[in-house]
Parts: C-alpha cells; sequence; structure tokens
C-alpha cells in the first residue's frame, strides 16, 4: 500500500501561501465566505513501509522549526472543506524525481515509485458552489490537475504497448480522407489526396505513424505553407512572403554582422573577442491558451532549447516575455466557450515564464504586455531567448552516414502529442477537451543539467550538429537533420515515463526537455560520460545513413519507411490570392480636454501604457551577473527603460542590447504603417538606451488571424513593411516565426485577434559606459523632442481610445529620415552630452515625460509651441522620436544639422508636470498622482 | 599565490559563473566543481581552502529550497566537509547556498545535525527581484571584516527568503552576535517593512555566520555588485565603488592568513 506524508506549517505560523490563495478567493472570485486558508503538502511513496516514510518525514519532507507532519492520516483536522490537488496520473511532477533521489541518498531501499501533492484546508462557511468556483477557477487546471478524492492504489502507470495499425488510405473515398484529418491531422483534402496518391504509387498501405508524420511534417506550424506559397494580390502575383524578407537580407549584405540568418534555430551576428550572439523569437500562443502555465513555461523551454540547438550549441543568455490577452476586467460571460479568462491567464502565463526562466537561471529582463479585447479569441505569448556561442562554433556540420543519433535530457511520455498539428488549427469550442494532451507543464532543471552537459561536450568538440526536439518531437528533429543523407532510428530504445505507447506516440510525442545530436561514432562514449556526469540520461537512438529514407523501427516492427523527398518536398506549392480593401474608417471629432490632469491620468493608467513592474519584478533579471542597465531604474526603481543591455563576458565591457516593438491596434487599421511603427519602435527602443543603429540585427514574429480574406491582405501588406524598413535602415532580418491560426470560430461567434506583428532587435555596442537610462538625472536641464512626426497622424493612438475611438489615419514613419534622426540620437549619447533619452510610443510625449519623472523624482516644465493642437502634440504616438535630456547651457547644435528637433522646456526641483502655452499656464498635474495612475492597474491584477 | 575556490555546482546551481568570477577577481582560484565529481572522488574538498556554495535552484528546490543538496551532502561527504570546517576552510553560501548551509545545520553554529534555523517562503509569497540596503554588522564573520557599520546595496533574488527560527534559537544568535547582514530601509534602520525587508525575516536578518566566523550564508547577491556597471543606478552615482566585492576580498585574504 501507499505511504501518505502530511506536511504543514506549525499551527501558529502564518502560510503566506494560504493567504495568496485568499487573496485571489477574494480580489478575483469576490467569495468573502472564506476566512483562512491552509495549505497541506502530502507525498505518497510506494514500495516502503512506514517505518521508512517516517524516516523521510523527519530526514527530508519536514523541519521541526517550522512544521509538523503525520503519516498515513490527515494533518489538519478541524478545516470546513478540505481539497487535494494533484497532477493527473501521466502529467509529470518534477518533484517526483527528487523525491527518488533524495530517498537513495538516505539509503531508503525498495522505493519504486513517489509523488507529492497540495491540499488546501478552507475555514469558513462556504457554500458548494463557492467550493466549486475555487477549485475550479483558482486551483485546479483540467487539463494537467485533478482533484483527490481518495487515496490512490499505485502511482505507476502502465499498460501494454499501443501496436501499429495499419490505414487503408488507398481505398478511402474523400469523406473517409476529412474524416481522417479532422481533430488529428489538420491536414485539407487536398493534401490528403496527395498522401493516397503517395502510398498506391508505392502500392502498400501506410502505418498509422507514417501519416502521423506526414501530417506534423506538412502542418503550418512546421513548413510555414502561408510563408512560402504564391501569393496574388488584386490579380498581381508577388513574391511569397518568405522570399520578401530573405531578399531584403540579401540585398543589404550586412556580411560584417550575420552569421546566419534563417537557417539554423536562431539567427547569429558577430559579437567581439571571437564570441557570437544569437537570438530567437517564440510564440506559444495554442498551449497557452488551455493551459496558461505549463504552455508559458513550456514556450520557454522550447526557445531556449532552440539556442542550446544554434550551431553546435550556444549558451542562453537572455530570455524576453511579450503578451497580448484581453483586460483582466473582461466580464466573464462574454469569454467565448472553450476559452480562459484573462485575468486567470495572465497571472498564469507570468508564473509560467517566471518558474521556467527563473529555474534556469536565465535573465528575463525585456519585454510588454498589450491588452485588446479581441485577444480573448487567443492570447498571444511571445518567448524570446538570446545565446552566446563562439564564432567559429556558430555553424552546424552536416551529419554523416555513420553518425549516431544522440538522445539526451527527458525522458518521453504522452506529452504534446499532436502540438504542432494541433497549434495550426483555430480555436474551437471543443479546443481544450480534444486537445488536452497537447499541454505539458516543463521541467527546468531538467533543460538546465542539460544544457550543462550540451556545453561541455560542445568545448570538447564532440557535437556534428544539434538540434532540439520541439513540434514534431524525434519526427521532426531527427527528419530534419537527416534529410540530406537518410536516418533510421529504433524507437523501442528510446526512455519512456511510462509503458503503454504505441511506436507513432514515441515518434510524434513532444515531451519537453530533449535534444538530438549528430555524434560521430568515435565521440559517442566520451559523450554519453560528460551526460553521466551532470545526471543528463542520453542513449544512442540509431545512425544517419545514406539511403534518402527516413526509417523506424519498434522492436522488429518496422513503423515507418519513407521517401525524405516526399516528406519534405512532397508538399506542393500552395498558390493563395487575395484583394486588398482598406477599412472603413473615419476621423472622430475630439473637443481639448477640459480636465487635462484628469486625461493624463487616464492615458497613464491604460492597461497598454500602465507600469507592468509588478510581473518583471518576480523574474530575476540579475542572475548571470550581466545586467548594466535593468527593465526599471530611477531612485525609486520605478521608471522604466527603453531596452536591456547586458555585458554577457563578464570583466569585458562590450554589451548587448535586447529591445522590440509592437502595436496591434495599428494593424487593425493599417498593416503596412502598422508594421513600419512597430519595427521603428524595436530599434528606436534599442538606439535609447545608446545602441549604434548600424549594429542591430531584427527578428519578425507574426501572429494573425487565419489569413483568409482580408487578413491575407493585412498580413501581405505587414510583409512589405518589413522588407522595406530592412532596405531602408540598412539592417538584416536574421530570424522570424509565424503563427496564423489566432481566430476563433465557435458555434455562437467567430472572433479575430488584432494581427500582431512583433519585432525584436538585439545588437552589439563596444562599451556600456556609452548607454543611458531614461530617468531625468538633475533640475534645471534642457528637454529637447528629437523626430519627425506629423501631430495630427492619432489613429490607434491611446489618446483615441479613451474617448472610445479607432481613428482612420495611423502615424506613417518618414523611412527617408528615421535613419538620421536615429544615428543623431546615437552621436549625441555618444558624445555624452545626453543625460537621459527615453522614446515616443504608446500615451506619447505626456508618457515618455511622466516616465522619465518618475524615475528621476522631478518635474518638468514644458511649452507648448502654438499652431498644433495641444492635445495632439502632447499624445501623439509617432515612433522614432525622442525626449533627450541635455546638461542646462548644452547647445542643442550637438544635434547634426538638419534633424528635427524642438526644446521643450526644462526640468525643474518642484515633483510635477507643468505646461504652458501662449506663455501662460495651461495645466500642471503632480506626479504622485500620475504615478498612482500609471501603477494602480497592475498592483490590481498582481496584488503587488 | 591565489587560494584554491571550488564553486560547488550541482543540477540547477546558476549563479555559478559569476560567483567564480568575483573571487577571480578578489585574487582567488576559482574551480567549477559539480557535486558528483566529490561524490565519485574525482575531486577533493581539502584540495581547497574557500568552499562556495552558489545561488541557483540546487534540484529544483523541490521539498524545501535547497533541501535535497543538503541531504546529498551530510549523507555522502559529512566527514570530507566537517575535516574541511575544522581545517580552517571558509564556508560561503549565496541565497540557494545559504538555504543549503542551514539545512545541513553548518549554519548557525557550526556543526552538521539538526536544522536550527530555516528559511521560509517570503511573506509575500512571491519570488521577487529588487536592489535592497543591507547593513554589515558587528560579528565575527570574517567575510565581512572591516565593514561593520557600512550600509550596501545589494540584488535579492529568491522566493524562499525569510530566515525563521524559534526563540531560544534566535536570543542565541543574537547574544553570539552571530548575525552579518541586517535589511535596512532608506534611512539606514533595520526594518520588517516591505518590500525594504523583502521577505519578512525576523529581526531583519539578511545574513548569518557561525561562532568562528569562517561559514556565512547570506540571501542577497554579492557576487551581483562588484562591476561598475551592475547597480542600476551607477549613472546617477559619482565614482560609484562596486559593494559587493569586500566579502570575496575579506575570504581570500583570510584563506591567504590561514
Amino acid at each position: 500500500m501507499l505511504q501518505e506524508v502530511r506536511v504543514g506549517l506549525l499551527p501558529a505560523l502564518r502560510d503566506a501561501r494560504g493567504e495568496e490563495v485568499l487573496y485571489e478567493v477574494r480580489t478575483a472570485l469576490g467569495i468573502e465566505s472564506v476566512e483562512t486558508v491552509r495549505t497541506v503538502k502530502v507525498y505518497r511513496f510506494e514500495g516502503i513501509d512506514e517505518q521508512a516514510a517516517r524516516l523521510l518525514a523527519e530526514q527530508l519532507l519536514s523541519e521541526a522549526v517550522f512544521q509538523e507532519y503525520r503519516v498515513n492520516e490527515p494533518l489538519i483536522t478541524d478545516a470546513d472543506r478540505l481539497i487535494e490537488v494533484a497532477y493527473r496520473p501521466g502529467v509529470m511532477n518534477p518533484e517526483a524525481g527528487s523525491l527518488m533521489k533524495a530517498a537513495a541518498d538516505l539509503g531508503v531501499k525498495g522505493l519504486i515509485a513517489a509523488d507529492s501533492s497540495l491540499e488546501y484546508a478552507f475555514f469558513g462557511h462556504l457554500s458548494d458552489r463557492e467550493l466549486e468556483t475555487i477549485t475550479r477557477r483558482l486551483l485546479v487546471n483540467e487539463t494537467v490537475q485533478h482533484v483527490v478524492n481518495k487515496k490512490p492504489e499505485t502511482l505507476l502507470l502502465g499498460g501494454e504497448p499501443g501496436r501499429t495499425m495499419i490505414i487503408p488510405i488507398r481505398t478511402m473515398n474523400d469523406a473517409e480522407l476529412a474524416a481522417l484529418s479532422a481533430d488529428r491531422l489538420f491536414l485539407n483534402l487536398e493534401e490528403m489526396r496527395l498522401i493516397q496518391d503517395y502510398f498506391r504509387r508505392v502500392e502498400r498501405d501506410p502505418t498509422d505513424a507514417e501519416v502521423e508524420i506526414l501530417a506534423q511534417t506538412w502542418s503550418e506550424h512546421c513548413v510555414h505553407k502561408t510563408f512560402k506559397a504564391r501569393i496574388i494580390v488584386d490579380g498581381k502575383e508577388k513574391k511569397p512572403f518568405l522570399t520578401r524578407l530573405r531578399e531584403a537580407t540579401a540585398d543589404v549584405a550586412r556580411q560584417d554582422l550575420v552569421l546566419s540568418a534563417f537557417v539554423d534555430n536562431s539567427g547569429v551576428m558577430r559579437f567581439y573577442d571571437g564570441w557570437a550572439i544569437c537570438g530567437k523569437v517564440e510564440t506559444h500562443n495554442a498551449p497557452s491558451a488551455i493551459e496558461p502555465y505549463g504552455g508559458a513555461a513550456t514556450g520557454s523551454g522550447g526557445v531556449f532549447r532552440d539556442i542550446m540547438g544554434t550551431g553546435q550549441g550556444a549558451k542562453v543568455i537572455a530570455s524576453t516575455d511579450i503578451f497580448c490577452f484581453a483586460p483582466p476586467e473582461t466580464p466573464p460571460e462574454t469569454i467565448p466557450a472553450g476559452c480562459l479568462h484573462p485575468h486567470y491567464l495572465l497571472r498564469r502565463v507570468v508564473a509560467g515564464v517566471r518558474d521556467y526562466g527563473n529555474r534556469m537561471g536565465i535573465p528575463t529582463n525585456n519585454g510588454s504586455v498589450h491588452f485588446h479585447p479581441d485577444f480573448r479569441a487567443k492570447p498571444s505569448v511571445i518567448v524570446g531567448s538570446y545565446g552566446m556561442i563562439p564564432a567559429d562554433r556558430a555553424q552546424k556540420g552536416r551529419p554523416r552516414p555513420g553518425d549516431k543519433v544522440v538522445v539526451a535530457g527527458g525522458r518521453t511520455g504522452r506529452d504534446g502529442i499532436h502540438g504542432a498539428t494541433f497549434s495550426s488549427a483555430a480555436m474551437t469550442d471543443r479546443t481544450i477537451t480534444v486537445n488536452a494532451q497537447a499541454v505539458q507543464i516543463g521541467h527546468a532543471i531538467e533543460e538546465k543539467r542539460m544544457a550543462d552537459a550540451l556545453l561541455a561536450a560542445r568545448d570538447e568538440g564532440l557535437v556534428r550538429a544539434i538540434t532540439d526536439c520541439g513540434a514534431g518531437g524525434f519526427a521532426s528533429a531527427v527528419g530534419e537533420m537527416g534529410a540530406e543523407t537518410g536516418v533510421l532510428i529504433r524507437l523501442d530504445r528510446a526512455p519512456l515515463k511510462y509503458t503503454g505507447l504505441a511506436p507513432w506516440e514515441i515518434l510524434l510525442s513532444e515531451s519537453q526537455e530533449r535534444m538530438v545530436a549528430a555524434v560521430a561514432p568515435e565521440n559517442v562514449l566520451r559523450f554519453m560520460e560528460l551526460c553521466r556526469d551532470h545526471n543528463v540520461e542520453a542513449v544512442v537512438l540509431g545512425e544517419f545513413t545514406d539511403t534518402g529514407r527516413f526509417e523506424a523501427y519498434h522492436d522488429k516492427e518496422k513503423v515507418l519507411d519513407l521517401e525524405m523527398e516526399f516528406l519534405h518536398h512532397g508538399l506542393p506549392q500552395r498558390v493563395l490570392s487575395c484583394t486588398f480593401n482598406p477599412p472603413d474608417l473615419t476621423e472622430p471629432e475630439i473637443l481639448l480636454p477640459v480636465d487635462w490632469a484628469e486625461v493624463c491620468c487616464r492615458v497613464m493608467s491604460h492597461l497598454n501604457i500602465c507600469s507592468k513592474e509588478p510581473i518583471v519584478r518576480v523574474y530575476d533579471h540579475g542572475v548571470q551577473g550581466t545586467n548594466a542597465l535593468p527593465p526599471y531604474g530611477g531612485v525609486a526603481a520605478d521608471g522604466p527603460n527603453d531596452a536591456v543591455v547586458l555585458t554577457p563576458i563578464l570583466g569585458k565591457p562590450y554589451g548587448m542590447v535586447i529591445a522590440h516593438g509592437l502595436n496591434p491596434v495599428l494593424n487593425k487599421i493599417d498593416a503596412y504603417w502598422g508594421g513600419i511603427w512597430a519595427a521603428a519602435e524595436a530599434v528606436a527602443n534599442a538606439v535609447a538606451v545608446g545602441a549604434d543603429p548600424q549594429e542591430l540585427a531584427l527578428i519578425d514574429n507574426f501572429i494573425w488571424p487565419v489569413p483568409d480574406g482580408e487578413f491575407l491582405a493585412y498580413l501581405d501588406r505587414a510583409v512589405d513593411a518589413c522588407a522595406d524598413f530592412s532596405r531602408a535602415m540598412n539592417l538584416p532580418f536574421i530570424s522570424g516565426k509565424d503563427s496564423l491560426s489566432s481566430t476563433y470560430k465557435g458555434k455562437e461567434a467567430v472572433i479575430h485577434i488584432p494581427p500582431v506583428l512583433c519585432i525584436s532587435v538585439f545588437g552589439r555596442l563596444p562599451d556600456v559606459a556609452g548607454t543611458v537610462t531614461a530617468d531625468l538625472k538633475r533640475e534645471e536641464s534642457l528637454l529637447l523632442l528629437v523626430g519627425n512626426r506629423r501631430e495630427e497622424e492619432m489613429g490607434g493612438s491611446i489618446y483615441y481610445d479613451i474617448h472610445g475611438h479607432l481613428g482612420k489615419t495611423v502615424p506613417r514613419i518618414d523611412l527617408k529620415k528615421l535613419p538620421e534622426v536615429l544615428l543623431a540620437v546615437h552621436s549625441a549619447i555618444r558624445s555624452g552630452a545626453v543625460l537621459a533619452c527615453h522614446d515616443v510610443s504608446e500615451g506619447g510625449l505626456l508618457a515618455a515625460l511622466a516616465e522619465m519623472a518618475f524615475g528621476g523624482g522631478f518635474g518638468a516644465e514644458i511649452e507648448l509651441p502654438e499652431g498644433v493642437r495641444p492635445d495632439f502634440f502632447l499624445f501623439n504616438e509617432t515612433a522614432g522620436c525622442f525626449v533627450l535630456e541635455l546638461a542646462p547651457g548644452t547647445d542643442p547644435g550637438v544635434l547634426p544639422a538638419g534633424v528635427p528637433y524642438v526644446v521643450l522646456g526644462k526640468t525643474i526641483p518642484e515633483p510635477d508636470l507643468r505646461f504652458r502655452r501662449n506663455a501662460r499656464p495651461l495645466f500642471a498635474v503632480s506626479l504622485a498622482r500620475l504615478r498612482a495612475a500609471y501603477q494602480r492597474p497592475m498592483k490590481e491584477v498582481f496584488g503587488a | 599565490m591565489r587560494p584554491p575556490v571550488i564553486i560547488m555546482r550541482t543540477d540547477g546551481t546558476n549563479c555559478d559563473v559569476e560567483t567564480a568570477y568575483a573571487f577571480e577577481l578578489a585574487g582567488g582560484a576559482p574551480r567549477l566543481v559539480h557535486v558528483n565529481q566529490l561524490r565519485n572522488g574525482k575531486e577533493k574538498l581539502d584540495r581547497y581552502r574557500i568552499l562556495a556554495i552558489p545561488g541557483g535552484f540546487s534540484y529544483g528546490d523541490d521539498v524545501h529550497s535547497g533541501k535535497i543538496l543538503a541531504v546529498e551532502l551530510t549523507s555522502f561527504l559529512r566527514e570530507e566537509i566537517s575535516g574541511f570546517v575544522a581545517a580552517g576552510g571558509l564556508v560561503l553560501g549565496i541565497c540557494n547556498g545559504f538555504q543549503v548551509l542551514v539545512r545541513t545545520g553548518l549554519l548557525p553554529f557550526g556543526e552538521i545535525g539538526p536544522v536550527r534555523t530555516t528559511l521560509m517562503v517570503n511573506d509575500s509569497a512571491r519570488f521577487e527581484c529588487r536592489w535592497v540596503r543591507l547593513r554589515v554588522e558587528q560579528s565575527p564573520c570574517v567575510f565581512t571584516r572591516g565593514a561593520a557599520g557600512q550600509v550596501v546595496e545589494f540584488q535579492v533574488a529568491h522566493g524562499e527568503g525569510r530566515f525563521f527560527t524559534e526563540n531560544a534559537t534566535l536570543e542565541e544568535i543574537e547574544s553570539r552576535g552571530l548575525v552579518a547582514f541586517r535589511y535596512v530601509d532608506a534611512g539606514g534602520n533595520l526594518t520588517q517593512e516591505y518590500p525594504y525587508n523583502p521577505n519578512g525575516s525576523l529581526n531583519a536578518i539578511a545574513g548569518i555566520t557561525d561562532p568562528s566566523g569562517r561559514i556565512m550564508g547570506l540571501m542577497p547577491h554579492p557576487e551581483r555588485n562588484i562591476l561598475p556597471h551592475h547597480h542600476p543606478n551607477w549613472r546617477r552615482l559619482k565614482d560609484y565603488l562596486p559593494a559587493g566585492r569586500f566579502v570575496f576580498e575579506n575570504a581570500v585574504a583570510a584563506a591567504k592568513e590561514a
């Protein structure tokens, strides 16, 4: 029988975790009947007796200083309600491995399985319905967790290995092909027919493994059918999206910078002293939509492995996170069936990114959160990762026939089956129930020790090529590595989390924390030894061949035998056509504000502007000791900066800068100028801290509604924007990703998210001493507004939004002028004349000034020019404009001639923002009031 | 000669490189060693003068932060560590390393054995990363030699840092002057107030030493304040000297004397 140990705090001590739950019960759910919540950790052990369990309780599980324990009996007996929440059987509990290890270290014999869970004790007269609500909304996510009602019989999972099925595809009619595809393969009828034709040609029916691997390899997620398709707009054919981006990068020809673009798991650029830096930005929208904690955590884990799988293996040195949600206060009844509430999504996604990044020891210090009601259809969860690698190890070697296929890291389970195909499908009201298994929770420590082992192997030159097991699992990782040669693997060799997996499941499983390496036979022993030294499990799964085929066996049974040619090139190029009709919009009539201060506060407390500090504080941004410019700074550490600057080589002055830009709502109005805005904002953020606008590389992420009809035309314009920007700025795109399924198709509603184009940028600078923060540094300084804008271009602005308008004309950034402005700001910062710099974006000049003043702790007096509407002057959001603080008496002539600028005014000792017009005061507002408005929204969500 | 420093790593250690760099900068000869290398005898503790257990999430901080590693050390390296301490070796635990040291018993009273003090979940119930002010206390600690009375700023980054123990032990720690660092407010006074005291530690205790002064653990990260650009507001400060260096410089100096 199982031994149960319950551990809780001594009754006299306050239970911080319990109080956290109580806070959510009251604030998020508005349930007042609960008076106290206490938590009890429950451990279960199989194969040991009660005496051994008692030893574990005393030596490992509890500490008498502050805890008490019970063996095989309840700990809290006087609670009004008791709920135990555990992971579902089959969902890997990361703690189980540690329990097994520590028990072994303590000399406990016979333990065959261990598990842990959490018991919540509720005190107070809560009703059944209230308990049900608390359980469902706060404590349990049913895709991975369940309520334990009776003590389990066993912790072991088992079952006979599933058998390989033959799919009689050759004889199927169209209806049968469609049925086979639905909810499982997500291929269209034309693609299903191609598979049918292939097997008619080879005169046999496929195994389930073969059908699954084709569906996976041909999924939008993996093959990017839309970005490779022929595009016909308004009857005229244009080049495929991907071609346009790559041609722009080829035209700017930055060989001085780029070491690899689009060919590897991340884009690589030169750094200094023989080092290179690399970047990759991924999305994990679909998994995060149904299990936000695990979805976001494994999103981080996946993009970290993209860095680890770059060249011969890079070290992960930074992480970024950019989210789009519906507003947290969205009424629950307006959330479509099958979707989760944004308040819960936001908190859980942040927790997932926090736990994975912090445990891996990756500083997370750049990101943003955007809100729009239509993101209730599907959130956008964008996770970026950056790395460092010796330049001479930045290129992958080609696997050679005879090289071993080595898989290292976590074991394979039923996790994430169909992740790739599922990510390519639109959300529906059935998504949560049908695709629950496509999500899992991550195991950051498994990935950390694997990263340590693989870096050691790289440094000894043992790795010919390496890639991560992401979407599509072995099928994708091994299939791509062996595409040029051929490969044969033996699925029965893969270490499994539990028995009972069918061969196709082992092949397709997306279990996290696994990497695949091509290792020359003579290096295999040493590679294995290094893995053992780091407690990493590794096996030889098979070897690369010269057959040009992808073959897989399970024991004696051949379950897969496909030509690489058909697998990777059998899918015909799609032809997509659309016509572009600009949306029918009008410019609103807005009167000048009467209560200016109130309008400023409404802008500062807008969800897209308000402080995200409560989120940033739960991420470790100092680990690795590299931070040289933090996300928040200033006298009270609450002034936001535009970008992060790291010194990846400790003791060297070399800086790496990371920034990004996006503004989804602009793309609803005009996806071309919205795209230009996003790219300009990303680069401006980097330049604002001192980056050289000529030493940057770009990464694109398109998160789009299903691209049919108008959304394909919007996408076409957004891609043109990227290509035009790249050429105008002479900056290369070196990595990118598209996720084109963010449409909700429910019974009662179809909802499209606002199209998201997120541009990330990273680059190098020779000395971090030449960087600058946004916080105002001293009184009596000169304040300048630098850059080119037309104040009346207010479309999509926060100012319009708080008046309930969208508008028609978005900022059309001058691509000829922008490079001059960026260079001018950069050289001014380099000259040391700039005390503080902040770029103008959402919320316009007002938001920029307020944020600079928060950091400095004192105010500014601004003279608004005549001939311009003062509200437009304050709230216009044209990216690529900057506020500069110059020491008193500095001549604005530090800026090169021809660079447009306005002298705004000066900093003042008083903690106010004061605005004058026609030499008369227009209005003033105190920093205290602005700060309160700025900080309120996220404090409310996170209880910080 | 540079005293050899062993930076002990295991699964989930993640502040090892910068901690090694801090010792390097201070004149030590750091080496990253996985605990497996000590267990299988490929590495020996007695070859070193300083043992540093860096920050991170050893074994995921499962069960309790630092617990699984503490169990491993007390199960397999008890004699080696006791011998190392008896021979005057220095021991430094930062963040997760501090959690490990209290769970081996080495802190506060210098002997592997029962857990006398603990580090609980922060009062905020959250992992938090922020800069805090610390007062260096008068104590026998060699790592803080000559710094007593100073107020320094280090970064904290933890979810389980609330120093706690029962009254008798707390009184003994105080009466024997074993507190090395306390959280203080803007005025330099020790405080229970959030966020100055970021986790609700008893008596605002951020770090303690053993009676010999040669074992120290603290939650904040001195190794994150050793370079001119580490402080979040270094651009606002004139001729700023990184305040974390003395911890490592004192350790190296003491290791040379012994």
